[in-house]
């Protein structure tokens, strides 16, 4: 399988008045299409700003980042946030509903940004709906749900485009055991169905719920163990 | 709980300069054109207020009606009046009020004043605050004078010249007079100017011909009573009283009550007593009104706002157990407080741009802490009663979060729906007025502009007026003179004597015109305004001529009747202005030619007819006009001096030079026709230019208020435009997402702002004769502007948004 991703000694540093932070050091990595890989380690070790720079919502200070073959680094603003509308999913651990929007509403915002009709669109809104299982909840505001059904209400905005590639930074954080298990079990699906899905967790038995795991110590990649199905 | 206030009060400016600094200048800025318009209102609705008699005092007013009038009341009445009333009524309490010019002589010098003869009880009957002298007995003898304190220190130099004498020269030639009181300066908002006063005596009513003539006005004639009933019951008695005394003053089958109505006016409503005068104050009231609500609106707007920002600090105390009724009388402290703040803040905004104010307004306002404690006192109770009322709602709504919602939020509440409703809803009404402001200050410019420049009838500029000539101590011989010697002057092209020059209706005299055939009645034949005017007068003026010719001084046969010897059989030449051929239902101008009509008992012939000319008010319709032909005319007449190629002072000062060589006893007075007529044109503009500053202020608080909005939605909906760019969103989508929330309410307004933009602007056109189209340009440029303001005002807030980092924004706390 090709590499969806190649990530080449990416650096990411910090700089405040006088204080320079190293977020990341010369982080290589590589994933495949496909794959579903759990990033691991202690707080402030990088993880989400190896997320965010994967997300490209941030850029590296060095490194090259390719993304199915191209090179993200000399790519617009405007171009990325159209990459980010077309082939991104992203999920967070305070879910970051929009809370003046209804679930309905803010499931839309995954469309929104990218060219389509409004009568497909409600079709792939339902369906989306459908897989994490809130659909009776469509026309309530975030702050009418649970945590559980927040946080599967984000999942249903990050894959309503069928994105090629998922991100999830700490899913099940703000989520008990049996919500966190079910979240667990929706990412398990999408990826049987195809979607490339990389997850920040502190949680052992989440991470190793993926085919994969990397774990950074910080800023700096430990080691990368390939799971064998 | 007073110094908690303190401290969150202060807090408030520490930990949120932006939202606190936003609020105290748009509610200063509210405060101040509220301050401000309140003092001119209270300037304007408190004339003679100097007059501790004023509440008893009433002005006899009259009001004719006459066909092709404009039938306004005016305070003036006919000099003998109040000897007629006292005969009828003798318990009548009244005085008299008649202002002249005079001239008066210190050293080798001589000066033109106004000089008030007036009734011996004037001083007493007022009230006038008399400094030096005894005003029961100032006036009592007809060479006494008593002049104000200002006028005093011009010829004396002390402010006590009781005792001192000077030498005056009016209609009763040059005399001796003593100064026997002082009375203070008046105040400027006073309809009466007494400067120098002197007994009214029967001698001196003698010389007026028509001091006992029904229809003339020549007197301030005023009746005091005890109280309103009194004053009504007496002014039932006029229209039976005016058949009684008047006669057939008016034609033989007329009864004058029909014509001529005596009205009372009170004398505190004698200065706005002009209906479009009034309605021009009180709209400038409503502007004061509307800046302070709008000021007021931000407050709410902001304060709710910076409610939100609180939530977290609310919800806190009241999970430890604060009751609600604290918080509220908390918020409202500070509230009062801020509007406190607001008000001293105002009170020096005003202190600074008075200067500008009265330059602008061409009003003499000023604020004096002292004498004005108690009036600044209401205006601040009057804030802090709006302010009050306005703190309530957020107030309750600052108590009214739910703690555990907010605690559990991640976000500052916004108050919900119904409060961004509200806010959206508040900001556009900010912004109709704004959008209204604009278009009644783009109609005002355009019908200004076009009444100082529309095409009057005859040509304003270059044009020099003589009032000097009219003096009573002006000879034949000088008139003479000064008509030759001005012609002869460089650059001077006509010369003319008349009584009929732009800008002055002192000399308006009105009477019936009768074609053959027709009934002589003041009620049912056209009212014409005659003039007598002098070789070149039409030359002069550049006035069209319509039909027929216009005077011409060779002709002997132009020359005008004389009263004292006049032929009854003689037909007179009369030239008539298009608009009497109308009154007189001549179908054209050209059908009026060579007919003959009665005049004043004269048979005239109509030898020409003229274009009408614009001389006076362009709120008035221009009168009918019949002009006689005098070659010498005499009786108070003006002169008139056309000149080209150098300006108008250096034609002042050829004109002072020749006139100080012809009558050295006269004092020179020479004014142009464009400064004459300026001052119809002057007032309007002044109200325009105090209407602007309010308007423009008014709109940069409704600017205020969008900011702060902006800021605010913006700084709440950080964490959304990240999740917005995540999904995708460019810079350009989430500034146009931003602008679209912010500009649409401003849109709406600016659309709502035109049926009431037109409606407004209408009713003022509608006062002047000469009025514009409704300029329909204005209308959408008005709200493009709104628009571009509020585009301007909340862009760099947007962008600033737009531009932020995602990643930053949804980092997790
Ligand atoms: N915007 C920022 N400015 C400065 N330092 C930052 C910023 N974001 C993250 N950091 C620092 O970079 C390091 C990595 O942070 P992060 O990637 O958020 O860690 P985590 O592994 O807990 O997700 C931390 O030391 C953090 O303090
Ligand atoms: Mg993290």
């Amino acid at each position: 399988m090709t590499n969806l991703i190649e990530l080449q000694n990416i650096t990411r540093l910090y700089r405040s008045d006088e204080v320079e932070t190293t977020a990341l050091h010369n982080i290589s990595l590589h994933i495949k299409r496909g794959e579903f890989v759990a990033i691991m380690g202690p707080s402030g070790c990088g993880k989400s700003t190896l997320l965010n720079i994967l997300g490209t919502i941030d850029r590296p200070t060095s490194g090259a980042y390719l993304f199915d073959g191209t090179d993200l680094a000399k790519t617009s603003e405007n171009q990325l946030a159209k990459h980010r509308a077309g082939h991104l999913g992203f999920i967070f651990q305070s879910f970051n509903l929009v809370d003046d929007l209804t679930i309905y509403e803010n499931i839309e915002l995954g469309l929104l940004y990218r060219s389509g009709l409004k009568g497909s669109r409600r079709k792939a809104i339902e369906s989306a709906m459908d897989k994490v299982g809130i659909a009776h909840r469509a026309r309530h505001f975030p702050h009418q749900l649970s945590g559980g059904q927040q946080q599967r209400a984000a999942i249903a905005r990050a894959i309503v485009g069928s994105p090629d590639l998922i991100l999830a930074d700490e899913p099940t954080g703000n989520l008990d055991t049996e919500n966190g298990a079910q979240v667990m079990q929706i990412l398990q699906s999408l990826n049987a169905a195809g979607a490339t899905i990389i997850m920040v967790t502190h949680s052992q038995s989440h991470a190793d719920q993926a085919r994969r795991q990397v774990d950074i110590l910080d800023g700096q990649l430990v080691a990368s163990v390939a799971q064998v199905l | 709980m007073l110094k908690s206030t303190f401290t969150a009060f202060y807090r408030s400016f520490v930990r949120h300069p932006l939202y606190a600094l936003l609020n105290l200048l748009g509610l200063s800025l509210g405060i101040a054109v509220f301050i401000a318009l309140s003092l001119f209102y209270r300037f304007e609705t408190s004339y003679e207020s100097w007059s501790p008699k004023l509440p008893q005092i009433y002005a006899i007013g009259m009001r004719f009606h006459f066909p092709g009038m404009t039938d306004n009341t005016g305070d003036g009445s006919m000099g003998g009046l109040l000897e007629e009333l006292k005969t009828a009524y003798p318990q009548t309490e009244g005085t008299r009020y008649w202002p002249n010019s005079v001239i008066v002589h210190k050293g080798a010098d001589v000066f033109n004043e106004q000089i008030d003869l007036v009734d011996a009880n004037f001083l007493t009957f007022f009230g006038v605050p008399v400094v030096y002298g005894n005003s029961a007995n100032a006036l009592s003898d007809p060479s006494h004078v008593v002049l104000s304190a200002s006028l005093a220190r011009k010829y004396f130099g002390v402010t006590n010249a009781v005792g001192r004498t000077m030498i005056l020269n009016d209609e009763e030639g040059l005399k001796n007079y003593t100064v026997s009181a002082i009375i203070a300066d008046l105040p400027k908002n006073s309809v009466m100017k007494l400067d120098i006063l002197r007994l009214l005596t029967p001698q001196r009513t003698a010389l007026k011909y028509n001091w006992h003539h029904w229809g003339s006005v020549q007197v301030g004639t005023y009746l005091k009573f005890k109280n309103r009933t009194e004053a009504y019951a007496f002014a039932a008695q006029f229209p039976a009283f005016t058949d009684r005394q008047a006669g057939q003053s008016f034609g033989a089958d007329v009864m004058p009550h029909k014509v001529l109505e005596l009205k009372l006016i009170p004398l505190a409503d004698v200065h706005l007593i002009s209906p479009k005068l009034k309605a021009a104050v009180i709209s400038l009231g409503v502007v004061g009104i509307v800046a302070l609500a709008l000021a007021l609106i931000n407050y709410v707007n902001l304060a709710t706002a910076r409610a939100g920002l609180r939530a977290r600090e609310v919800a806190v105390r009241k999970t430890l157990g604060a009751a609600p009724l604290v918080l509220r009388l908390q918020f409202i402290l500070e509230a009062l407080l801020t509007l406190l703040l607001a008000f001293v803040v105002a009170l020096s905004f005003v202190e600074l741009s008075l200067p500008l104010l009265n330059s602008a307004g061409g009003l003499s306002l000023k604020l004096d802490y002292h004498a004005d404690a108690i009036w600044i006192a209401s205006v601040l109770a009057i804030v802090m009663l709006a302010g009050l009322i306005a703190a309530l709602y957020p107030a309750f709504a600052l108590s009214a979060f739910k703690p555990a919602q907010v605690l559990a939020s991640s976000r500052t509440p916004g108050g919900g729906r119904t409060a961004g409703i509200l806010r959206t809803g508040l900001a556009m009404v900010q912004f109709t007025a704004v959008a209204v402001a604009f278009i009644l200050i783009m109609g005002f410019m355009l019908q200004i502009h076009h009444i100082q420049n529309a095409d009057i009838g005859f040509q304003r500029s270059n044009l020099m007026i003589v009032n000097s000539i009219r003096d009573n101590a002006v000879t034949q011989s000088q008139r003479d003179a000064f008509a030759v010697e001005a012609r002869a002057l460089p650059g001077v092209s006509y010369v003319t004597i008349a009584n009929a020059i732009p800008g002055d209706t002192s000399m308006i005299n009105n009477s019936s015109i009768v074609r053959p055939g027709q009934v002589d009645s003041a009620t049912e034949s056209p009212t014409v305004s005659s003039s007598i005017v002098g070789p070149d007068y039409f030359e002069l003026l550049g006035t069209k001529v319509l039909v027929g010719r216009i005077f011409d001084v060779q002709r002997g046969e132009d020359q005008m009747w004389d009263d004292k010897t006049s032929d009854k059989d003689r037909v007179y030449s009369v030239v008539i202005s298009r608009r009497t051929t109308k009154d007189m239902g001549f179908p054209s101008p050209q059908a009026a030619l060579n007919q003959i009509a009665r005049f004043n008992d004269h048979t005239v012939r109509i030898i020409g007819i003229v274009e009408d000319m614009r001389f006076y008010n362009p709120n008035e319709p221009i009168p009918a006009k019949l002009y006689a032909f005098d070659a010498h005319a005499s009786d108070s007449v003006v002169g008139m001096v056309r000149y080209q190629g150098l300006s108008a002072p250096a034609m002042r000062e050829k004109l002072q030079h020749l006139w100080r060589q012809i009558a050295p006893a006269v004092p020179f007075d020479v004014t142009s026709a464009a400064d004459n007529l300026d001052k119809y044109y002057k007032p309007e503009r002044d109200r325009t230019n105090l209407f602007t500053m309010g308007a423009g202020i008014a709109a940069l608080i409704g600017c205020i208020g969008l900011y702060g909005m902006a800021a605010f939605n913006t700084g709440r909906r950080v964490r959304e435009i990240g999740v917005r760019k995540v999904l995708g969103a460019s810079a350009g989508q989430v500034v146009r997402l931003l602008l679209l929330q912010f500009l649409r309410p401003v849109a709406i307004a600016g659309l709502i702002a035109w049926p009431l933009g037109w409606l407004a602007l209408q009713r003022w056109l509608s006062q002047f004769d000469d009025a514009i189209a409704m300029p329909l340009w204005v209308f959408p440029l008005a709200s493009g502007i709104a628009l571009a303001i509020a585009l301007v005002t909340v862009a760099g807030v947007a962008f600033g948004a737009a531009s932020s980092e995602p990643g930053k924004a949804l980092r997790h706390e």
